[in-house]
C-alpha cells in the first residue's frame, strides 16, 4: 500500500503548483472573471503544460499513468481556488469521450481537448447538480440516419464556454428509467442551440441551454443508444474523485491559514489562538481533513478497478469529504470573524466552493443511499 | 403554568395580520422572503404606509409618536413582520437610536432628531466595531479630543451596516484613556455629509453590499452631539442592545424560512417524486422545525419572565446562539433543495426574456452565505458561550 505520489505525480504536482503560484490568486482570478480573452489564454497555457493530457491515458494521446493523476491537478486547483473548467472539460467530458467513442472518431474528438482548443460540458437535462441522467428533460427522436434533439436545461455547468455539449436525451422509455437515455455530442454553435451565460455562486461559468430541433448525425452518438445512463454514472464517479481532491486542497490550505490568523489577531489582550475552545476547533478541522484525505485518495485509486467497488468507495468518499469540507470551511469562516465573510479574503471563497462541492454529482443523501444499496460486509 | 396568550395580544396579532394582508405590497413581501433587497425608495413607501397606521416606530412610547407597546406586543409585531415578509425599514434609526434618544437625549436632541427619524428623513448607522475591536468592543480606538465646544474625532469603524445609505452615524468614541477601558467611551452623534468622513463598501460572500468601512479624519463634532455624559456610553450601549435582545431569535423570519422549507419539501422534485420521500431530507427538515418550536417557546419563556418583573439576564445568549444556528440550517436546506437553480450568482443572471431560474430560487445561495454573519456579529457564538459559562455557571 502506498498513499503517496509517485515520481511522475510529484513532478506534476510541482509543475502545477509553480504555475498556479505564479498565475493565479484571488486578485488575478477577479481580473480573469471579467476578461474572457485572458481566461482563454490561461486555458491554452494550461494545455501547453500538459494538464489536459493528465486526464487521458496514453492510448488516446494523453500522459496519464492512471486516473489518479487528475487527483494531483485537482488538489492544486482546490488550493489555489481555480475556477477554470478542467473538471467539466477534461475529467467528466474527457471520460465520456474515452468511453463513448472508439477509433478515429475518438482521436478526432479528444485531440483538440488535450490541445486546449476545445471545451466540453455535460448537459444531463435536469435541475440537480449533475447527479444522474435518467431524469433528463431533453428528448431525441430518430430522423433518418440521425437524430433531432429538443429540450431546455436551466443550469449547464461550463455551458458558457463549451464548444461541444454532451447532451443526455431520452430516446425511449419514460423519465426515471435507466434504459432509454442516449448521449449526443452536439456542436454548441449548431442550428437550434441557444445559450444564455451567467456564473454560479462559486464563480464557475454556466449557461442556460435550449435545444430546438437540433439535428445531429448518427456518428455523434456517444456509447450505446439507450445505454447512456451507465456511461454518465462512470464519468460522474470520475467527477466525484476530482472534487474530493479539490476539497482536500482547499481544506489543507484553510487549516494553517486559520491557525495563522488566530495567532496574530489580538482580542481581550491575547491572541485568539490562546483560547482553548478555538484550539480544539482547529484540532477538529485537522481530524476532519485527515479522514477526508484518506477517502479522497481511496476514491482516486478506485477509479480504474472493479465497478461495484469503485461505486462504493466513491460514494463513501463523497459523503466523508462533503461533511468534512463543510465543517472545515464553516469553522475557517467563523474563526476569521468578519474577515471570513468578506469577499476580500480567499477564506470565504473556499467555503463557497466547498458547499458547491457538497451539492455536486449527488449530495450526501444520494451517496449514502447508493453506498447502502451496494453494501457488503466491511471485512470483505 | 399557562401557554395561552391573552386576548388583547391575540387581537393585536390578528389586526397586524389583517393590516399586512391589505397593505403590504406583494412585491415587497416577495422580495423580502426571497432574500432580495428593497431599494431606499421602496423602504420609504412602506414607511409611509406604516405611518398612516401609527406603526412606523414600533418600539417608541405614545408621547413620541409610537404605539406605546409593551414587550409582548413588540414581540408579536416582530413575529408577524417576519412571517409576512414585511421589510425592516431604517431599523438602526427607529429601533436602536430612537429609544436611546428618548431615554438619554437632551430636550434639544429629542426636539431636533426624533421628528427627522419619524419622517424617515434621517438614516442613521451604528459605528461600534473597529479593526481592533470586534468581540472585544471595549478595545475601541476612535479618538474624540475636546477642543473648545467641539470634539475632534479620528478613527475607523468597520462592518458598519447601511453606512452607504445613511446620512448620519452614532459612534462609540474614546474620550479618555485613563481608568477602566469601558469608562473612557462616549456616545457621539456625527453628521456623515461633511469632509473627513469616508465610506468604503465591503462586499461580503455572494456579492452582498450591506457593510462598510467608515473612516473619520479630524472631523469637528459639537459637544452638544454627546448623548448622555462623557464616558457614559457603556450603559447606553447596554440599553441599546437590550432593546433588541430577543431579536436574535429571529422567530418570525425563521418561521417564514421554515414555511418555505416545508413547502419545498412537499413539492415534486426533478426526479418526479415528492422530496419528502427522501427520508434523510425529511428528517433534517423535521429536526430543524422542532428546533424552531423549542426556540420559539424559549423566547416566550424569557419574555414571560420579563413581563412578570424578572430582570432580563444572560439567558438571552441561549436565544442568540440558537436563533443564528437555526437560520443557518433553514437557509442551507432552502439552498440545497433549490439544487442547481439555487446555486447561481444572482448578480450575474441575464435579464432578457424569461428568467433562467425562478425568482424565488435566485437568491438562495447568496442568502445562505450571507447568514454566516449571524454567529459572528453582535457578540459571536463563542462570546455568548463565554457569557453563559461565566455568568450562569460560575466557571
Amino acid at each position: 500500500m502506498d498513499f503517496n505520489y509517485d515520481d511522475n505525480q510529484r513532478m506534476l504536482f510541482d509543475m502545477v503548483d509553480r504555475f498556479l503560484t505564479d498565475k493565479h490568486d484571488l486578485v488575478k482570478r477577479e481580473a480573469l472573471l471579467k476578461d474572457p480573452a485572458a481566461e482563454a489564454a490561461l486555458w491554452r497555457e494550461m494545455a501547453e503544460l500538459g494538464l489536459m493530457g493528465a486526464a487521458f491515458p496514453e492510448e488516446v494521446g494523453g500522459f496519464a499513468g492512471s486516473s489518479a493523476d487528475s487527483f494531483v491537478v485537482m488538489e492544486r486547483f482546490g488550493r489555489h481556488l481555480v475556477t477554470q473548467p478542467y473538471l467539466y472539460t477534461a475529467v467528466i467530458g474527457g471520460r465520456l469521450l474515452i468511453e463513448g467513442l472508439s477509433g478515429d472518431a475518438r482521436q478526432d474528438a479528444i485531440g483538440p481537448v488535450i490541445a486546449g482548443e476545445r471545451q466540453l460540458a455535460l448537459a444531463a437535462g435536469s435541475t440537480h447538480m449533475l447527479r444522474s441522467a435518467e431524469d433528463t428533460s431533453f428528448t431525441a427522436a430518430a430522423d433518418g440516419a440521425g437524430w433531432t434533439i429538443s429540450g431546455r436545461m436551466p443550469v449547464v455547468l461550463n455551458g458558457d464556454r463549451a464548444d461541444r455539449l454532451i447532451v443526455a436525451a431520452r430516446t425511449s422509455g419514460s423519465t426515471g428509467e435507466r434504459e432509454g437515455v442516449t448521449l449526443f455530442l452536439v456542436d454548441a454553435d449548431a442550428q437550434g442551440v441557444s445559450r444564455r451565460s451567467f456564473r454560479m455562486i462559486d464563480a464557475f461559468g454556466a449557461a442556460e441551454v435550449v435545444l430546438e430541433n437540433v439535428a445531429v448525425g448518427g456518428e455523434n452518438v456517444l456509447g450505446p443508444v439507450d445505454g447512456g445512463v451507465a456511461l454518465v454514472e462512470l464519468a460522474l464517479d470520475h467527477g466525484v474523485a476530482a472534487v474530493c481532491a479539490e476539497a482536500i486542497g482547499a481544506m489543507e490550505y484553510l487549516i494553517p491559514a486559520t491557525a495563522e490568523y488566530t495567532r496574530t489577531r489580538i482580542q481581550y489582550g491575547a491572541p485568539l489562538a490562546k483560547f482553548q475552545v478555538l484550539q480544539h476547533r482547529m484540532a477538529d478541522m485537522y481530524i476532519q481533513t485527515q479522514t477526508a484525505k484518506s477517502m479522497a485518495l481511496v476514491a482516486a485509486m478506485s477509479l480504474d478497478g472493479d465497478a461495484v467497488e469503485r461505486q462504493r468507495m466513491i460514494s463513501a468518499a463523497k459523503v466523508q469529504v462533503a461533511r468534512s469540507g463543510k465543517y472545515v470551511g464553516y469553522q475557517a469562516v467563523q474563526l476569521h470573524g468578519g474577515m471570513g465573510v468578506s469577499e476580500e479574503l480567499d477564506i470565504g471563497h473556499h467555503y463557497i466552493r466547498l458547499n458547491v462541492i457538497n451539492q455536486l454529482f449527488g449530495d450526501s443523501s444520494f451517496h449514502l443511499a447508493r453506498f447502502g444499496a451496494l453494501a457488503r460486509p466491511v471485512a470483505a | 403554568m399557562d401557554l395561552s396568550i391573552d386576548d388583547k395580544v391575540q387581537a393585536l396579532r390578528q389586526e397586524i395580520r389583517a393590516f399586512f394582508a391589505k397593505n403590504l405590497p406583494p412585491e415587497f413581501a416577495r422580495k423580502t422572503l426571497a432574500g432580495d433587497k428593497l431599494t431606499k425608495e421602496e423602504h420609504k413607501q412602506w414607511h409611509a404606509l406604516l405611518r398612516e397606521k401609527g406603526w412606523h416606530v414600533p418600539l417608541w412610547p405614545k408621547e413620541h409618536g409610537g404605539p406605546g407597546w409593551g414587550p409582548m406586543e413588540r414581540f408579536i409585531w416582530e413575529e408577524e413582520s417576519g412571517m409576512a415578509g414585511a421589510p425592516r425599514l431604517n431599523h438602526v434609526s427607529q429601533d436602536l437610536l430612537g429609544p436611546v434618544l428618548i431615554e438619554f437625549g437632551t430636550p434639544e436632541q429629542k426636539a431636533e432628531l426624533l421628528p427627522r427619524i419619524l419622517s424617515s428623513e434621517d438614516w442613521w448607522c451604528q459605528g461600534f466595531s473597529e479593526p481592533q475591536a470586534g468581540s472585544d468592543l471595549a478595545n475601541l480606538q476612535m479618538r474624540a479630543v475636546r477642543d473648545g465646544d467641539d470634539y475632534i474625532v479620528t478613527g475607523t469603524k468597520l462592518w458598519t451596516s447601511y453606512a452607504h445609505v445613511a446620512n448620519k452615524i452614532f459612534c462609540l468614541v474614546r474620550t479618555s484613556t485613563d481608568g477602566p477601558k469601558q469608562a473612557g467611551i462616549s456616545f457621539l452623534l456625527i453628521d456623515m455629509e461633511q469632509p473627513g468622513v469616508t465610506v468604503s463598501p465591503i462586499y461580503t460572500l455572494g456579492g452582498m453590499l450591506s457593510v462598510n468601512e467608515v473612516q473619520i479624519d479630524e472631523v469637528r463634532v459639537p459637544v452638544t452631539n454627546l448623548v448622555g455624559r462623557e464616558g457614559g456610553a457603556w450603559d447606553i450601549t447596554k440599553f441599546l442592545l437590550g432593546n433588541e435582545r430577543l431579536m436574535g431569535a429571529w422567530i418570525g423570519v425563521n418561521m417564514a424560512f421554515a414555511r418555505q422549507v416545508r413547502e419545498r419539501l412537499e413539492q415534486v422534485g426533478p426526479d418526479g417524486r415528492k422530496r419528502s420521500e427522501n427520508a434523510v431530507l425529511a428528517q433534517r427538515v423535521a429536526e430543524v422545525e422542532t428546533d424552531l418550536v423549542a426556540l420559539r417557546y424559549t423566547t416566550y419563556r424569557v419574555l414571560a419572565d420579563e413581563l412578570s418583573g424578572k430582570a432580563p439576564g444572560p439567558e438571552v445568549s441561549v436565544i442568540k446562539v440558537r436563533g443564528g444556528e437555526i437560520m443557518q440550517n433553514l437557509t442551507e436546506l432552502l439552498m440545497e433543495m433549490a439544487e442547481a437553480e439555487g446555486m447561481v450568482h444572482p448578480l450575474t443572471m441575464p435579464h432578457d426574456g424569461l428568467p433562467v431560474v425562478p425568482f424565488e430560487l435566485e437568491h438562495m445561495a447568496q442568502q445562505f452565505f450571507d447568514k454566516r454573519k449571524l454567529t459572528i456579529y453582535g457578540g459571536s457564538s463563542e462570546i455568548q458561550r463565554n457569557i453563559i459559562a461565566r455568568r450562569l455557571l460560575n466557571v
